[in-house]
């Protein structure tokens, strides 16, 4: 068996990969202990250079409800809900219709309009930048949260229509087909049939588009200024003063901001990591 | 715009219903706009604001408070297309765009019925261009050497006066392991703190003025005279190693920590040091030493400014508000709780012995109130300027190289 199973080899080898492991544990989360550390400390330890000892005093509570009293960060984390939810169901809408058109109707462009879904995942976001800036100037949802919600809709629906097609084609064609003979009607065969089929899709799709846009921050600092419509994301500069950057609040802040992904993540765990090898494999 | 009546909605609405309670509609209006998003910025606006609402109960005003950053960039655009009567913007040089633009307007009237020749004076050339006023300012802050006088003490080191006593200063805390100053030049606007002073004691106020309005040539001999004393600070090893690497706030542990002696810097320092446990014992201030006695001392101290909207509707009650913005009564009492400095000189200053030293400098300046470089420049100037300064200080060797770079970039922006 390829690899060999730990237990199964040599007794150095097991002591070393015992001891490599936490170190190389460690040494990965080392970034995200200097987070969680800095976010308990107060601002005199920043200002010291106490930036890895121990906190002079532990201000975890001082801390998180500065991050929610002194700055508009709740507001923020409203406006990624305000982005993320309407996202995540309008690309799955769309994608789950694209998916099924694509995978099950053969007509003579649908590779073609198939390879433009895809071919949008490989342009790097960055070079739209600025024509999607003035297109949502022109449609006057600029520095709304709408801009961010079209904007994602549209840009994620390529990668979700790729997903959602090669899962449907998965399904066997006989279940369409027995419907037809039926003579039920081709919404009704995608609503009954396709459809709840098709549940363990989008919940992955829903855990992982929820991630990506939860977590975007190019598009937040494009499309939008300002606590009324900014994600929080690009809202945590404003845990700074003006002429302070305060680390402890923007470490605080960050957890805060990282917790809505996490808790997503733990509690469809098994979706998400179904979601990265789904339609890897075609059956 | 769509985006200034959405960030004025929502920040407008609850201050809308505290005037709405308090005060009888008669229908005068009064829209301000500005970008004080800091908590004690804020509050200082809010309770002037208060107390304006109070003497002019006929008067409802709408506070918007932007987001520092976001502001800057939506000012053009609310200026033009849908005019507050007040914006918040600041003094010196980096109006003009906004004044040539004639989106703010003069306000020459509300300084000569109020007097406020007299009352500003110390900012007056800092909000007047083509012989007119063009703003309030409201508050202001000192820069200096910030040092620790307890290590200065300890080894018998006096407040240096002038440039000779300043280079001796460094030897003193060098030869005990200090290094003579702290500074993190990572965002390059501190090092044009130090060019500032460097060249307002070398070559004098109105130079560095005539400099930073484009009329004098970067490759200039008295230029290379304000290098050369920076050249000499370099070479004795004045400053922090790796200071390109560090932020401003990443140099003060050394000065916490007693391994740095002084940072040249605004007085907005104090307060993180004082959370880090300096006391009024160990920490002093110091006006920058005397480089030239031929040339009156001039300072670094920005000042911020209320202004006319040009397209404001409500310019009356606008102006009434410049008046009552200017008074000393409302300056005082917005600058405590800012923990900055009132302009005008009948107000009182906080008792703070920071803020006291730094009024009593800046009363007592006789060549001018400088804005700080990137405020006094152009932004592009500014910018090459910095990144300049910051490249000096790594490779002095390369002065030339930046000085002719520098001097490229004027020819351009000045056009």
């Amino acid at each position: 068996m390829f690899p060999t199973p730990v237990q199964q080899t040599s007794r150095p080898t097991r002591i070393a990969y015992q001891i490599a492991l936490p170190v190389a544990l460690v040494l990965w989360l080392l970034p995200l202990i200097g987070v969680a550390l800095t976010s308990i400390r107060p601002a005199a330890d920043i200002t010291a250079g106490n930036y890895w000892g121990w906190p002079s005093s532990f201000n975890l509570i001082e801390n998180y409800s500065a991050v929610f009293t002194n700055s508009p960060l709740a507001a923020y984390i409203l406006n990624s809900f305000k982005v993320t939810i309407p996202t995540v169901i309008g690309a799955i809408a769309l994608s789950s219709l694209t998916g099924f058109a694509l995978a099950i109707y053969k007509f003579r462009s649908n590779l073609l309009i198939f390879f433009l879904f895809v071919a949008g995942n490989f342009i790097p976001f960055q070079i739209l930048m600025v024509p999607v800036r003035d297109l949502s100037i022109q449609m006057g949802v600029y520095n709304s949260v709408w801009a961010l919600i079209f904007f994602h809709i549209a840009f994620q629906t390529g990668f979700c229509t790729l997903f959602m097609r090669n899962f449907i084609r998965t399904l066997p064609f006989e279940l369409i087909e027995a419907a037809r003979i039926e003579d039920v009607s081709e919404f009704k065969i995608f609503w009954h049939i396709v459809l709840p089929l098709m549940r363990p899709a989008l919940a992955a799709l829903a855990v992982l588009v929820f991630t990506f846009v939860w977590n975007d921050y190019f598009w937040a600092t494009v499309l939008t200024q300002g606590a009324h419509a900014q994600p929080v994301t690009a809202g945590l500069h404003a845990l700074n003063g003006e002429w302070i950057a305060a680390w402890h609040l923007v470490s605080a802040g960050s957890i805060v901001a990282a917790l809505p992904p996490v808790l997503m993540f733990f509690l469809m765990q098994k979706h998400f990591i179904a979601g990265l090898t789904l339609g890897a494999v075609k059956s | 715009m769509f985006k200034v009546a959405r960030i004025g909605l929502r920040l407008t609405t609850a201050m809308a219903v505290v005037t709405a309670l308090a005060l009888p509609a008669t229908g005068k209006e009064l829209v301000i706009n500005s970008d004080s998003s800091f908590p004690a910025i804020k509050a200082a606006f809010e309770q002037a604001i208060v107390g304006f609402e109070k003497e002019n109960p006929d008067i409802n005003v709408t506070f918007n408070v932007f987001d520092n950053e976001a502001y800057k960039s939506a000012i053009r655009n609310f200026l033009s297309a849908d005019a507050p009567d007040i914006a918040t913007w600041f003094a010196g040089n980096r109006m003009l765009p906004y004044v040539d633009a004639k989106l703010f307007a003069p306000i020459d009237d509300v300084w000569a019925e109020n007097n406020m020749s007299e009352t500003l004076k110390s900012a007056e050339s800092s909000v007047t261009h083509y012989g007119k006023k063009w703003a309030i300012p409201y508050t202001y802050y000192q820069w200096g050497v910030y040092y620790r006088k307890d290590i200065f003490d300890k080894l018998g080191i006096a407040v240096p006066k002038n440039w000779e006593e300043f280079k001796q200063a460094g030897e003193t805390l060098k030869a005990n392991n200090i290094v003579p100053m702290a500074i993190g030049t990572k965002f390059p606007w501190t090092a044009a703190g130090v060019f500032d002073y460097l060249n307002l004691r070398t070559n004098g106020y109105d130079f560095h003025m005539a400099l930073t309005r484009g009329e004098i040539p970067w490759t200039d001999p008295r230029i290379r005279k304000t290098m050369a004393n920076w050249k000499e600070l370099l070479d004795a090893d004045f400053f922090l190693e790796n200071h390109a690497a560090n932020s401003w706030q990443e140099a003060l542990p050394p000065l916490v920590n007693g391994k740095a002696g002084m940072y040249l810097m605004g007085n907005f320092i104090v307060e993180p040091l004082r959370e880090a446990g300096l006391t009024d014992e160990t920490l002093g201030f110091f006006q920058f030493p005397v480089i030239d006695p031929a040339i009156p001392t001039a300072e670094d101290a920005p000042a911020n400014t209320i202004h006319l909207a040009a397209n404001a509707t409500n310019v009356a009650e606008a102006k009434k508000f410049l008046a009552y913005f200017a008074r000393a009564d409302v300056q005082s009492a917005m600058n405590e709780t800012m923990s900055q400095l009132p302009v005008n000189s009948k107000s009182t200053v906080a008792d703070d012995p920071f803020l006291r030293a730094g009024f009593e400098m800046l009363s007592n300046v006789n060549g001018g109130l400088a804005q700080f470089f990137d405020r006094d420049a152009p932004a592009e100037m500014a910018k090459a300027g910095m990144e300049g300064f910051q490249e000096f200080m790594v490779k002095p060797d390369r002065l030339d190289a930046i000085l002719a770079r520098l001097e490229t970039v004027r020819q351009r922006v000045y056009q």
